[in-house]
């Protein structure tokens, strides 16, 4: 259906492919769609997972982005999705099938203007006066968590989380656990939220439930030299100092080189070399710390020499670790033994070292001014812990936004049905074609119950209904799909929240995104980067990406 | 995956290499990994149990492994299918947790999966089933610790230890001598443990073995024996009450890591430095002496001259012992690891009561062993069989029962082997069932009915007409209410496994269930297989 041009005038270069038009619009739509087919079934508390091969490694997920991330998608338009499933992730963490959902729903609606004729810009604008409309419902529609009732901040949080959860693996009967772990982890942090203050270590072995969280630090043990199991492995409050300098028997120079003439003065040489390592541990011993953690290493002479005194220590440990050790105790990372104040020398309440699953464990507890958590992730296989990481992720991200913004909305299709309600409502006092798309906006919100209740394996078309009626009574706001008894119910009340951020973010993303491949109508493909991205492809990884 | 192609006909291309890219969606996919899932855990189920049967693994470049050990099997199959190795994690998580129980938890899954794949045929959504399988598996959990037992062991009174571990030997190919292994066990255990904190620390236990001598050669030596022989074959091959200087510095002239060079200019600064030399080493070897030593254990390599020195000075001497021995035998012997000779004095040495050279049989092979070490927390199991092979696999087997005395130690509950504890957790499952309402029902039944696939696939192993002896067991659990009857696997007559004495942990028994449930869900909520490459699936 290659476009006609006039006979004799070679305008562009033999081979390119142009496509452009109506078709073109329906085309990109329809890749978009089948894009969304793909992540739909993920979405929701009884979405399925993904199982992605690529030949060495397998990933098992059910998170949107990681999933659109892992397929590699090349087609331009699908592409837009993709990258709004990314932004969903970096800005708020969660919710990043649901965008893309939201976003191939409003494509489908419109391509059914498209066909009829309508021209793109009138669905562009509609649909931003549409998505503008929506957003300001939904900020007069959310709810403050800290006025709804008695409970505290906590369990509120819990909630948030545990919404997040529902979906994933580690959701189901010991969401609440891993809710209420996440929430912790979290509340532990200081004022600016620093989520890389949040260790998560992952121990294959052990269940599930197994998994705990450290109010400290925790690591698996370092590499350790010979006389490092004579060192004692158990302190009550420690002393800790931290170090970035070897502690080995070395050249102190590099470059340096000794001419001697007297073989006499070998042994000075030889002293003096001992006498410098000697030093530096003489002065850490001085120092009163029982606990000593370098960045580099602490070698065999150091470890042994450590033993003798009864103190502890790793080398090799790692950057963030250490800071992370240094948030908890208070210690400061030192680049010299020279001058150790005490203000440098951190603390904590009990130290040990502990068998976790196949793995030593380093673990500092009962730190003072513990503004750091560690999450240590148990579970039966790798892909199992890995998924783990990726939910705990979300929620902790979902946490944090709701602490900084303790706006909720409610979940399960609620917001989704509440929004489309109030559209459709406005439609009709409009005239024009925009009514009609209004409309379609309307009807494509109502896609997230639909999906959810499908997914679930319910009749879908019934539980729309209820929801439609129930939305048009005064008590029904809330309303939203009941997922463990096969009909509706007030996810309000059931505690199914999620931060509005999320939907504010999901909503305006998808039309950005709907937008974007509507007001597309030509794809230029150059045959050169066509062959460009097939030798490019061929050697495994290429970005030749056609113009748009 | 195949190319969709839009209105007017023509293809588009959503993912790179879209057509190399195979996908398998929904149904199929859930049946495809089941199917792959539970293909492994048949080849498992002849493994177990104490009449199961070894396999043979041949590697790539011809190695040879015999074993019963499900982590081991699997480990070496070196399966290609991404579900299946999910399954492969699973037995080496229950083996890094647990240690024993790598089969048994890998027969649950597959059992689990089979009974799956009816409901999923029954139309059952697959997030239900794992709904249903995980309040099971919290009901079955429950189970176990009601009816578990508490171990009572002190120092004097280790019987119980030694039958669990016992149970644990069993199936493994040592269980000739089971009696004498459970006790090295046990007691290698409780020299290393630190009761009070509950830990222990198996890499102080080595496992060192010899080919040459029968199984019931194998011993427990309260020291180390290392690989390794007297520096000098004139040396005393026995030193009695030993007084052991530990190294880490070589009998050389000391080298400055700052490089150097060292300018001779005429025949008489050539001759002090060799004198100088010289020095060095009668100074080395009187250090070594005057702190008291009478043999010396060095990490690094010895100069000729100071090996000659050591025999004239009647010092026996070992040298390039490894790291980690250097470390054990510090902690053996109450030594401190000194690493120069200015620092050597008498309260730094360890001491061992015995420290031998042995000989075996009429090879030349030399072994060194350093016994009767005062208040020893290390230890050294040494095993001595047939051939390499037996040997591999007593060492698994020990540490499969070290695992489990580890893990009495750190919780001395136990439940009944045998298929009992299966069994009585199956009964209260489909107890439960009939209480609720919902779809989850069918799944508790599944769960209940999967879990009698242990004591079955004991019961086949054993050569007993399976469902009619489980049913028969069943009825008698029910009958009695005695949660401790079980499979006869030894054809003992008498199937109350107390009295038989099979224990098993409670917490290697609640982690199988809860892995394998785990696992079991993961698989079941894959409805997309999407795979680049070549791997058919």
């Amino acid at each position: 259906m290659s476009h006609m041009m006039q006979p004799g005038i070679i305008l562009l270069r033999d081979g390119t492919d142009t496509s452009q038009g109506k078709g073109q619009l329906l085309s990109n739509i329809n890749a978009c769609t089948s894009v969304v087919d793909v992540v739909k079934t993920t979405l929701g508390p009884r979405g399925m997972d993904k199982l992605m091969h690529d030949g060495r490694t397998a990933t098992i997920s059910n998170d949107g982005a990681t999933i659109v991330k892992l397929l590699d998608i090349v087609h331009p338009a699908a592409k837009t999705l993709v990258d709004i499933a990314k932004s969903q992730d970096s800005e708020v963490g969660d919710g990043t099938t649901s965008v893309m959902i939201l976003a191939g729903e409003f494509l489908k609606e419109a391509k059914q203007f498209v066909e009829d004729g309508v021209h793109p810009q009138v669905i562009i604008k509609s649909y931003r006066l549409a998505a503008s409309l929506v957003l300001n419902k939904l900020k007069e529609l959310e709810v403050d968590i800290t006025k709804s009732g008695s409970k505290t901040t906590r369990d509120l949080l819990v909630n948030c989380a545990g919404t997040t959860l529902n979906s994933k693996l580690i959701g189901g009967l010991q969401g609440q656990f891993f809710a209420e772990m996440a929430v912790d982890a979290v509340l532990s942090l200081d004022e600016d939220l620093n989520i890389d203050l949040i260790g998560v270590k992952k121990v294959q072995g052990g269940a599930m439930q197994d998994s705990f969280l450290v109010d400290g630090v925790a690591f698996k043990k370092t590499f350790s030299y010979a006389g490092f199991e004579q060192q004692p492995k158990s302190f009550k409050n420690a002393k800790i100092i931290l170090l970035n300098i070897e502690l080995e028997l070395k050249a102190e120079k590099d470059n340096a080189e000794i001419r001697l003439t007297n073989p006499e003065d070998y042994q000075s040489i030889v002293d003096a070399e001992w006498k410098i390592i000697y030093e530096k541990l003489d002065k850490i011993v001085a120092s009163g710390a029982n606990i000593v953690l370098s960045k580099l290493a602490i070698g065999d002479l150091a470890t042994q020499y450590f033993a003798d005194r009864q103190i502890f220590c790793a080398g090799r440990v790692a950057q963030d670790d250490l800071n992370r050790v240094s948030k908890a105790t208070g210690a400061q990372v030192q680049t010299t033994v020279n001058n150790v104040v005490p203000e440098v020398i951190g603390s904590c309440g009990a130290f040990e070292e502990r068998q976790v699953g196949n793995e030593r464990y380093n673990i500092f507890t009962g730190c003072p001014n513990a503004k750091t958590a560690t999450i240590v992730l148990r579970g039966g296989a790798e892909q199992f812990i890995a998924e783990a990481e990726r939910s705990l992720h979300d929620a902790i991200m979902i946490v944090r936004r709701t602490v900084k913004n303790q706006r909720i909305v409610a979940g399960g299709g609620a917001i989704e049905m509440a929004l489309s309600f109030y559209l459709r409502d406005y439609a009709r006092t409009i005239r024009g074609k925009s009514q009609l798309i209004i409309n379609a906006y309307a009807k494509a919100l109502e896609v997230i119950p639909q999906q959810l209740a499908e997914n679930a394996g319910f009749d879908s078309t019934d539980i729309l209904n209820q929801l439609r009626h129930k939305h048009t009574q005064e008590d029904g706001l809330w309303y939203g799909v009941d997922i463990n008894n096969e009909g509706i119910t007030d996810t309000l009340k059931s505690f199914v929240w999620e931060p509005s951020l999320v939907k504010r973010n999901a909503l305006s993303s998808a039309t950005e995104a709907a937008n974007l491949v509507l007001s597309v109508d030509e794809t230029v493909k150059n045959p050169k980067s066509e062959q460009e991205e097939h030798q490019q492809m061929q050697a495994g990884r290429g970005r030749g990406r056609p113009m748009m | 995956m195949s190319v969709i192609f839009d209105e007017s006909g023509r293809p588009f291309i959503i993912l790179r290499e879209q057509d190399k890219k195979q996908r398998l969606k929904g149904y199929d996919a859930q049946k495809s990994n089941i199917l792959a899932s539970t293909s492994i855990a048949k080849l498992l189920r002849t493994s177990l149990g104490p009449r199961g049967m070894d396999k043979m693994l041949v590697s790539g470049d011809g190695d040879v492994t015999v074993t019963n050990d499900g982590a081991t099997i699997l480990d070496q199959m070196e399966v290609q299918h991404q579900v299946a190795k999910l399954l492969v994690d699973l037995s080496q998580s229950q083996d890094d947790e647990i240690g024993d129980g790598t089969t048994g938890v890998v027969v649950l899954a597959g059992a689990l999966l089979e009974h799956a794949l009816t409901l999923l045929d029954k139309g059952i959504h697959p997030t239900r089933i794992s709904d249903g399988f995980e309040k099971a598996c919290d009901i079955g959990v429950e189970e176990l610790a009601r009816i578990s037992d508490k171990l009572e062991f002190n120092k004097d009174n280790l019987e119980p230890l030694v039958k669990t571990a016992q149970t644990t030997i069993t199936s493994k190919i040592i269980n000739k001598h089971k009696e004498k292994f459970a006790d090295i066990c046990v007691k290698a255990v409780l020299d290393v443990a630190d009761l009070e904190r509950k830990d222990v620390n198996l890499d102080l236990i080595k496992i060192q073995g010899k080919t040459g001598g029968k199984l019931e050669d194998s011993c427990l030596v309260d020291g180390i024996v290392v690989d390794k022989d007297m520096s000098h074959p004139q040396m005393q091959k026995v030193v009695k009450d030993a007084k052991i200087a530990i190294l880490t510095c070589p009998f050389e002239p000391p080298k400055p890591k700052t490089k150097n060079t060292i300018v001779i200019e005429d025949k008489e600064q050539y001759e002090k430095l060799y004198r100088q030399e010289q020095e060095y080493f009668v100074n080395q070897v009187k250090q070594c002496k005057d702190s008291g030593a009478n043999l010396v254990i060095c990490q690094w390599g010895f100069d000729d001259e100071a090996n000659h020195l050591l025999l004239q000075n009647e010092l026996p001497a070992v040298r390039w012992v490894g790291g980690v021995e250097i470390e054990l035998i510090a902690i053996a012997t109450g030594g401190r690891i000194v690493p120069r000779f200015e620092e050597l004095d008498a309260a730094k040495l360890g001491s061992a009561g015995l420290v031998r050279e042995v000989t075996f049989g009429t090879v030349k092979d030399r072994m060194l062993f350093i016994e009767n070490c005062a208040n020893t927390k290390a230890v050294t199991i040494f095993v001595r069989g047939g051939n390499k092979m037996i040997i591999e696999e007593a060492k698994r087997a020990i540490h499969d029962a070290l695992c489990v005395v580890r893990n009495l130690i750190r919780d001395n509950r136990i439940v009944y082997g045998g298929g009992s504890a299966e069994i009585a957790c199956s009964l209260r499952i489909g107890e439960e069932a009939d209480k609720i309402s919902s779809v989850e029902q069918y799944a508790l039944r599944a769960f209940a009915d999967a879990l009698d696939a242990v004591p079955i696939a004991l019961a086949e192993n054993s050569g007993l007409n399976s469902i009619d002896h489980l049913s028969k067991i069943k009825s008698e659990q029910l009958k009695t209410k005695n949660p401790r009857i079980g499979v006869d696997a030894v054809g003992s007559g008498n199937s109350d496994m107390r009295t038989q004495g099979v224990f098993e942990t409670l917490i290697g028994k609640q982690q199988q269930l809860r892995l394998a449930t785990q696992v079991v869900k993961m698989i079941l909520k894959i409805d997309d297989c999407i795979v680049t490459g070549s791997d058919q699936f």
